[in-house]
């Protein structure tokens, strides 16, 4: 058992040391993007057209890091700001379910082809499911 | 890439110093946060990988595992934490054990479902939107594990 579990740590470590330099980089970018891309930026990039700014929205939140919340309370700005419900809710479901900043690490460790499915299924589904979502709740209320 | 980083890092040193201490503090922090659970994931990946047959994960994930599969991922993405780099490479260690990579892939959508941030989305944008929005997540991300496994049938 004692053999087990210390091949177990063995690989742990191995696994670590093959990820961490990607790791760091992902880390790393975060960071700059928290730090230099502001909301105020963010903002700046919608011009009232639904269509324009629905795409802009996905686009900003897939490039966009930090905590969800950070993208519940941009988007409300957004929301106050006049920007289209249907550019916030792409905005906050891309923020979550895009990354551009871990592309390179997922490719490393899935493969150039899953990556490229995956995040394109997701950009389709983050302005597929956004509009549903709006157009859903206006019905609703 | 990492390179890469460095380089930008010492880029925006040389146009903007504070904003890059920042950028800096800002990266520390998330470190603090990612570094504990990836040293979970990463001992739950070496421990699944000694200690469990290889013939469960085909059997729950993998091909034939059906609607118990499907459910299994979306469940999964639901109640992790953390940011889902962290959770890369215990997924890319399952997909090389037999779990179909369109359960991967819905496990990484499901993962948009926030439950601890679900509220203050709710105070935000209303209870209809969350909900709403919450539902058409968990729908997606089964659509998107399809469509996946039928254009990815051999990874």
């Amino acid at each position: 058992m004692s053999e087990r579990i210390t091949h177990a740590a063995k690989q742990a470590v191995g696994l670590l040391i093959f990820i961490a330099p990607m790791l760091l980089a992902v880390i790393g970018l975060v960071g700059l993007f928290e730090a230099f891309v502001t909301p105020q930026m963010l903002k700046s990039l919608f011009t009232g057209s639904v269509l324009h700014d629905t795409l802009i929205g996905t686009a900003a939140g897939g490039v966009s890091v930090g905590q969800p919340f950070l993208s519940y309370i941009i988007g409300g700005e957004l929301l106050d700001d006049g920007v289209s419900p249907y550019a916030v809710a792409a905005f906050v479901l891309s923020f979550v379910t895009l990354g551009v900043v871990q592309l390179p690490f997922e490719a490393q460790l899935f493969g150039l082809r899953f990556t490229l499915v995956r995040n394109l299924l997701a950009l389709a589904a983050a302005i597929l499911i956004s509009a549903a979502t709006v157009a859903t709740v206006e019905l609703l209320t | 890439m990492l390179a890469l980083v460095a380089a930008g890092y010492v880029l925006a040193f040389f146009f903007d110093e504070s904003t890059a201490r920042d950028a800096v503090g800002k990266s520390l922090h998330t470190l603090t946060i990612v570094a504990p659970i990836i040293v979970i994931v990463l001992l739950l990946t070496a421990l699944m990988g000694t200690f469990v047959d290889p013939k469960a994960f085909t059997k729950h994930l993998g091909e034939g595992s059906g609607a118990k599969g499907w459910a299994i991922a979306l469940a999964a993405g639901i109640i992790s934490h953390g940011s889902s780099y962290v959770w890369y490479p215990l997924l890319a260690d399952l997909r090389m054990h037999g779990t179909r990579s369109g359960l991967i892939v819905a496990f990484l959508y499901a993962r948009a479902v926030k439950i601890p941030w679900l509220p203050l989305m709710a105070s935000y944008f209303g209870l209809a939107f969350t909900v709403v929005l919450t539902l058409y997540i968990v729908v997606g991300a089964y659509v998107q594990g399809r469509i996946a496994q039928a254009l990815l049938p051999g990874d």
